[in-house]
């Protein structure tokens, strides 16, 4: 009986020991977040906005990839740049149009154009029932972000309005405005997606700040990407009223260089600081890898375009350097290479500057008839750009102008690809190879004539998640 | 002083009185079996004293007692018997063999039973049959081949690297999702750690396959369960020494191809020059002309990169145990060692030192106290495993022969740098100087894994039993990556010339405390056994990153020393699961068995709305030779056996997948919000009921064996990341939709085919017949495998590849075709867009037939072991192959002697297509099936020769046995595939051990398999 009662008094401590396991069921994650905690107070709401930001810093948006994204895309699949032999191939079917359905290009930046969406979307609904000071900054920035992701996609795989006389009427992209992860958008027409960018963007300019903070967009930001919009769609008065609200000059010619290695801002509207420990990104991946003197290339300034570059241009010196893999010299393609004298390609994303706004007011004007403003606006980069310059073009030498300079001037930020499909034009390139001089061996495919080439498909997959996406004609 | 020694007089004084008085004696006689045989090393003792001795080779012992005293008489494997001392002078006994210990036991989860008494397919792989394999790391590589149903796919052939083990085939869809569970001594360990339990340790692994066992294991075993037990020590037995050592060399498995020489290499540039490949116009082949002074430079130094990357490894292995008991304490302690350097030069493979004490001892009559506790550490350097040059492996084969490691003068001596070193030459199309990377960019996992059982059992009267187990898995993993400053790499990527280290350190600790109530009752006809059991099991993961750069030197390597710290992380993540289960059994006379189980498993991964699920079985068996009208004498069992339940699986479910979630990240100004998961309340445990028929028969004393069963899976509710359209910017929901089946059959046969006492030649084999399918997908959709060439869809086998089909070569422009998905041949380009070119074709990364076999012949001391894997029915896509016969693409990189058989002039057939078309078209070679390729093969596993000393030879030394052997490892290969056809990672950087879905789909340069050889000798004493 004593040992019964010794046994049962042993079971009992052990049991003891072990009971109350079942509310250990209840697990909460360390390292994530409850939805339902995420958008409460201000804080919430900044880190949120923060957060759709964010979205933009991916390689396939402005953070620099070797797969192809906004400040590369444009200028591989146009004539800015040649193919590096010595460089690993990336992005050669884009450069090359080779591009098809099953892997199609710039997926990347296509994916990413919604997740920024989605997160600005969820602020746009959480908001609702905030009332804090910052309430109409924040939703005018998150008008704001979603209608810049919603462009970039816009422009790649959609026509652009000015393209051609059935733009307005052809597929553009699917313009989301609402956070539901259950929906499957449709394509809207090219029209119907730039009036809602312009929607957007106008609420956007009514409420967003005069300053934000660094790495986020303010007045200045927003009315030069209207006034780009309404280039695009051919609104071209109303894309001077939207550049005219720009106060801010381009970058001063002295500081050009300086702009690229971060030593100044000057002319810049909306750019993200790039630090490691915050963001650390290697935005110069997109052109090349290694240092100038054992550069690894992806793509080199073509030739042809390098001798656009006159001594007086400060540009030159801004954007291009030469470069050498063992025997092999580049002109090396330098916009994103590094600060001071490093080469990790460690730089602040440059996003919309200053120069833009003039350079669109200047063909608005052109294409108003307007021709002394245009090339006062042209000027006004122009003198920041050139010891001197001759100038006082008029008719097509004046729109010629103002084309070469827009090339000139966003060379390697990937705008060459979009202007040259907005103007109606196709892209031919000069036959150089990739060395310095101009020998070496040239890029694969030298032209790509106006047509369904200009659209980019898209990807296979994403069709296949979601049938209401129609593919591009030609694919 | 005084006083001691007066003690020891004493105590001499007390000794010699006793003897006086104690009329001691000396006994003589002979141990025998039950067939007269004279049982060598039989332990006789005298009971309650510590004296005792063993019988000689002829079974005769010799040993003093008093009157009065009882002689004890043990011998492994028969029933130990007692006979009292009394006038006789001379004892012989015979010993009884004990039907219990000669029945094989398997471990039954919770439980252990006899073989014939067990309702349930398992499997059980003893100690004496692992030790054959003389595995060279992990034990799930050794599973091969030994057991019907298990498919086994090493990973890769890297040092310490396990394997993918599928029981009854895939039954989940999940990364991860379909491996077992693994338990050692109580403790779920993941099966990527299985390589830091020493070997030497195992005593058992038991494979539990069917429903009627695995659903003990509730939300945890529907992929069956891997049961290891760990050694322990024999009572009434002196210490047992053992040691074992082992060495080897190893090398790559002979390779089926011929790559290029420099000759070869530069006359194949130089042709594809001529047809107008121009990427060719840089290289040598077109830049020298053949006979030219600076092309005999070339030719001159040419270099055989795979001699000067890889080398031939070695194995070693060491290991000491110590084994014994007394009445009440049984014992193992093992330290062992294990070395395999793999073979890539310049760095070292895998190492592990590993410690072992098992002790079980009896406290009261009543009480029982167990300790399990083993530690090791594994060291392993780890190689880039990627799809580029930074692989050692890829480097060996793409570099080109007349590229030399060093930059050399005119002379051909390498040319040095301000400090003396040769400068690396990087101006190959296989640019990456690898040699340099091996020494300057080294990674390091250290294993440091503690595995501890401890246990009480509490005996609370002849029925009930309560026992208390915590079983702890505790492993701490600590990854060292080192860009050394001035190291090449830091000089090409950026942001780090100052070299880049990072430190992680996870912990890994899975916890178990068990209790279980035991009830059992043996009532003459009726065997009857219950048990109940509560469990709670805790599975917590942290992980420490730190990052930093700019070092002030390759030689210093802590993140003290980095001068720019670029992150700082930190990760937690918990996992629990409560239990409560019933399972009992019941049998009567060992003729008519019946057994069932309950089990109740809260999880916290699962979805707040079903947080509990129920998993249940039941099975009946009817052993036909224990009737009595059954009188067929020479077979000794003849089972029925039937079960189904089922059984959950929640392996594939992240820790809080269920629950709507945020994380942050950081952005100028402060943190930024990234929406990661939504919500699913619903989300639960993937269920697969089985359903199982088997048979077993034991025939002629058991020298005839077979088992065999029929299973149906049929697997539910399986869980799938469901994409969200690309356009609501959300992810993905993981949702429990889908159903895929598994069907089989599985036999398993073995015989003695001689019996004598000299010699004897045993056969034996399995194999798994494989049927699978799946059944349905979210929404009816198929779904394309991230990174693969596998598309899942309904009323298709798992993992089929989904590619353009390859329609050969135009015979009259040389250009390659493909199959449009209307079935008419085009050119690339011309490939209709409208409609889905890629097609099914039954390809599926899964050998539908698979199994092992060997033969064991002893004869005297001599041993030959061989045994052979094989498998059949699974697809590879040979990307290894594509590139290296990459038709002009890629110029630069070398290819096999094969690239040249290429188109030349209308008509040829039976060749790879022209190069002239090599840029255009190459991307289609890689979606498309040219390079589709059956993974069949039959491969010599093991062959191990041996010589056991006989007894005789060691009587005069104090050794009690002495086995040398020589072994030989993947010695023999018969395949058809191009290059290794045991083919598990693809790529480790592009997708990982744990992220693999589909093992073997495709080859991309991961660390090839090893054959080796091995000298061995086992001594005990």
């Amino acid at each position: 009986m004593k040992k019964i009662i010794l046994k049962i008094t042993v079971l009992a401590l052990i049991l003891l020991g072990v009971t109350a396991c079942d509310s250990k069921l209840d697990q909460i994650p360390f390292d994530q977040f409850g939805n339902e905690n995420a958008y409460v107070s201000a804080a919430d709401f900044e880190n949120a906005v923060r957060g759709a930001y964010a979205g933009f810093t991916s390689g396939s948006m402005y953070g620099g990839s070797d797969q192809g994204g906004m400040i590369d895309a444009g200028d591989v699949l146009a004539d800015n740049v040649t193919i590096a032999q010595d460089g690993r191939g990336t992005r050669s079917t884009l450069h090359n149009w080779r591009y098809v359905a099953a892997d199609g290009p710039l997926s990347n930046t296509y994916q990413r154009t919604y997740i920024i969406a989605n997160r600005a979307n969820l602020i746009l609904e959480n908001i609702v029932s905030f009332e804090g000071d910052n309430k109409e900054n924040i939703i005018a920035e998150a008008k704001a972000i979603r209608a810049l992701a919603h462009l970039n996609s816009a422009i790649f795989f959609a026509k652009i309005p000015t393209q051609s006389g059935d733009a307005n009427g052809s597929l553009g992209i699917a313009y989301v405005t609402e956070a539901d992860a259950n929906a499957l958008p449709a394509r809207e027409t090219v029209g119907v997606v730039y009036d809602k960018i312009v929607a957007d963007l106008t609420d956007a300019l009514a409420g967003i700040n005069e300053t934000n903070p660094p790495g986020r967009l303010n007045k200045q930001g927003v009315a030069t990407l209207l006034s780009r919009v309404y280039l695009y769609m051919g609104k071209y008065d109303l894309a001077v009223n939207a550049a005219n609200m720009v106060t801010t000059k381009p970058a001063a010619r002295n500081n050009v260089v300086g702009v690229w290695k971060d030593a100044n801002q000057d002319g810049l509207l909306f750019y993200i600081p790039n630090e490691v420990g915050t963001l650390g990104i290697g935005v110069g991946v997109a052109y090349s890898q290694g240092s100038l003197n054992n550069l690894t290339p992806e793509y080199v300034v073509d030739y042809d375009f390098y001798t656009k570059f006159s001594d007086e241009d400060i540009r030159k010196e801004a954007y291009t350097a030469p470069g050498q893999k063992g025997s092999n010299k580049y002109n090396a393609i330098v916009k994103w290479f590094g600060r001071d004298s490093s080469f990790d390609g460690l730089v602040d994303l440059k996003v919309l500057r200053a120069a833009e706004a003039y350079l669109n007011k200047a063909e608005a004007y052109y294409r108003l008839g307007n021709e002394t403003a245009a090339r006062n606006a042209l000027d006004e980069v122009r003198s920041r750009r050139y010891t001197t310059f001759a100038g006082g073009e008029t008719g097509q030498a004046l729109l010629d102008a103002i084309m070469l300079e827009r090339r000139l001037e966003f060379a390697f930020e990937g705008h060459r690809f979009i202007d040259l499909k907005r103007w109606g034009l196709g892209v031919q390139r000069d036959g150089f190879g990739d060395l310095r001089d101009g020998t070496g061996v040239p890029s694969d495919v030298q032209s790509l004539s106006v047509g369904n080439k200009l659209q980019l498909p898209i990807d296979q997959t994403i069709i296949d998640v979601n049938p209401n996406i129609q593919q591009n004609p030609g694919y | 002083m005084r006083t001691k020694f007066s003690g020891i007089l004493t105590l001499i004084l007390a000794l010699v009185v006793q003897l006086t008085f104690a009329q001691q004696k000396t006994i003589t006689g002979t141990v025998t079996d039950d067939t007269g045989l004279p049982l060598p090393g039989a332990n006789v003792i005298v009971k309650g004293t510590s004296s005792g001795t063993q019988s000689d080779f002829d079974g005769n012992y010799t040993i003093s007692a008093n009157v009065g005293q009882t002689l004890v008489f043990s011998y492994v494997g028969f029933v130990a018997k007692e006979i009292k001392v009394g006038a006789q002078n001379n004892i012989d006994v015979t010993l009884q063999p004990d039907a219990a210990a000669l029945e094989e036991v398997v471990v039954t989860g919770y439980s252990t039973r006899n073989q014939t008494v067990q309702t349930s397919a398992v499997v059980s792989i003893s100690a004496s049959e692992l030790s054959q394999m003389a595995p060279t790391t992990s034990i799930d590589n050794m599973l091969q081949g030994k057991a019907a149903g298990v498919q086994v796919t090493a990973a890769n052939g890297k040092p310490g690297q396990g394997a993918f083990v599928r029981i009854r085939g895939t039954g989940s869809l999940t990364a991860g999702g379909s491996s077992p569970l693994y338990i050692v001594d109580g403790a779920p360990i993941r099966e990527v750690d299985l390589a830091t339990i020493p070997n030497e340790d195992i005593e058992n692994i038991s494979i539990l396959k069917d429903a009627a066992t695995t659903a003990q294991y509730g939300s945890r075993g529907s992929n069956g369960v891997v049961i290891i037990t760990t050694k322990s020590g024999v009572r009434n037995k002196d210490a047992s020494i053992r040691y074992s050592s082992r060495y080897g060399v190893t090398s790559q498995v002979h390779r089926n191809y011929q790559l290029m020489d420099a000759e070869q290499k530069m006359q194949f540039e130089a042709e594809m020059y001529a047809l107008g490949v121009s990427t060719a116009a840089t290289l040598p082949g077109v830049t020298t002309l053949p006979g030219s002074p600076e092309r005999q430079f070339l030719l001159d130094h040419q270099t055989d990169w795979e001699k000067l990357i890889l080398k031939e490894g070695i194995l070693q292995n060491n290991s000491v145990s110590f084994s014994g008991g007394a009445e009440k304490i049984d014992y193992y302690f093992s330290v062992s060692n294990d070395r395999n350097t793999g073979i890539i030069d310049k760095i070292d493979g895998f190492e592990r030192l590993g410690s072992r004490l098992n002790l079980n001892l009896d406290a009261k009559k009543w009480l029982k106290l167990g300790v399990n506790v083993g530690y090791s550490r594994s060291t392993s350097d780890e190689p880039r495993d990627r799809f580029n040059d930074q692989n050692p492996f890829f480097a060996a084969l793409s570099a080109a022969p007349y590229d030399t490691e060093f930059v050399l003068d005119e002379f051909g001596n390498p040319v040095l740098d301000e400090n003396g070193d040769p400068i690396y030459d990087t101006s190959g199309a296989s640019d990456y100087p690898i040699r340099e990377a091996l020494d300057d960019e080294p990674q390091l996992n250290i294993y440091n894994t503690t595995l501890a059982s401890i246990n009480t059992q509490v005996l609370l009267n002849k029925n009930w039993t309560y026992e208390f187990q915590t079983a702890v898995n505790w492993l701490a993993r600590r990854t060292e990556y080192y860009v050394k400053p001035g190291s090449y790499l830091a000089g090409v990527a950026a942001g780090i010339e100052g070299g880049l280290k990072r430190d992680f350190q996870d912990h890994r600790l899975d916890l178990t405390i068990s209790n279980r109530l035991n009830y059992n009752l043996s009532s003459g006809d009726h065997n009857l056994n219950v048990l109940g059991l509560y469990e709670y099991n805790m599975n917590e993961f942290n992980r420490i990153l730190a990052e930093s750069t700019q070092f002030p030197s390759p030689l210093l390597s802590t993140q003290t020393n980095g001068a720019l710290k670029r992150e700082a992380r930190s990760n937690r993540s918990r996992l629990t699961l409560v239990s409560y289960g019933l399972f009992a059994d019941y049998n009567f006379k060992e003729r008519y068995y019946v057994s069932g189980s309950v089990r109740r498993d809260g999880s916290s991964s699962f979805g707040a709305d079903v947080q509990w699920g129920n998993f249940y079985s039941g099975s009946v068996a009817w052993n036909v030779a224990n009737e009595p009208f059954f009188d067929v004498d020479f077979i000794n069992d003849l089972k029925f056996r039937g079960s189904y339940g089922s059984v959950g699986n929640r392996s594939g479910l992240r820790n809080y997948e269920a629950q709507g979630t945020v994380t942050f990240d950081s952005y100028p100004g402060g943190s930024s919000t990234i929406p990661d998961q939504i919500a699913n309340p619903d989300l639960s445990w993937e269920t697969t009921t089985t359903t199982n028929i088997g048979v077993e028969f034991n025939a002629f004393n058991k020298r005839l064996r077979l088992v065999s069963d029929y299973f149906i899976r049929k697997t539910t509710d399986l869980l799938f990341p469901v994409r969200t359209a690309y356009e609501t910017g959300a992810g993905t929901i993981t949702k429990n939709i889908g159903d895929i089946e598994n069907k089989g059959l599985e036999v398993s046969l073995q015989g003695e085919v001689i019996r004598t006492s000299d010699f004897s030649w045993t056969l034996g084999g399995n194999v798994l017949f494989l049927d699978h399918k799946i059944v349905s997908l979210p929404e009816g959709k198929p779904i394309d495998v991230d990174n693969t060439s596998i598309r899942w869809e309904e009323g298709r086998k798992i993992n089929e590849h989904f590619l353009i089909r390859y329609a050969g070569v135009d015979p009259e422009t040389g250009r390659g075709q493909f199959y449009g998905g209307d079935g008419n041949i085009y050119f690339a380009d011309e490939l209709p867009q409208d409609q889905e070119n890629r097609v099914f074709q039954g390809k599926s990364t899964i050998a539908d037939l698979e199994g092992g076999f060997f033969s064991n012949i002893t004869y005297k001391g001599f041993g030959l072991r061989t045994d052979f894997v094989f498998k059949t029915g699974n697809w590879i896509n040979n990307i290894v192959r594509a590139r290296s016969n990459f038709d002009g693409s890629d110029i630069g990189f070398n290819q096999t002697v094969d690239a040249y058989n290429y188109w030349q002039q209308p008509g040829d057939t039976d060749v790879a297509p022209s190069p002239k078309y090599a840029v255009q078209d190459r991307d289609f070679y890689y979606s498309s099936d040219r390079w589709l390729e059956k993974g069949d093969y039959i491969r010599l596993r093991n062959v191990t020769l041996s010589y056991t000393f006989p007894k005789k030879y060691l009587e005069k030394t104090p050794l009690t046995s002495l086995r040398i052997y020589a072994q030989g490892q993947n010695v023999l290969t018969f395949t058809k595939f191009w290059g290794d056809p045991e083919v598990g990672i693809s790529s480790g950087e592009s997708i990982s051990f744990a992220e693999t879905v589909a093992p073997g789909e495709t080859t991309l340069y991961s660390y090839p398999n090893t054959q080796s050889y091995q000298m061995g000798i086992d001594v005990s004493f």
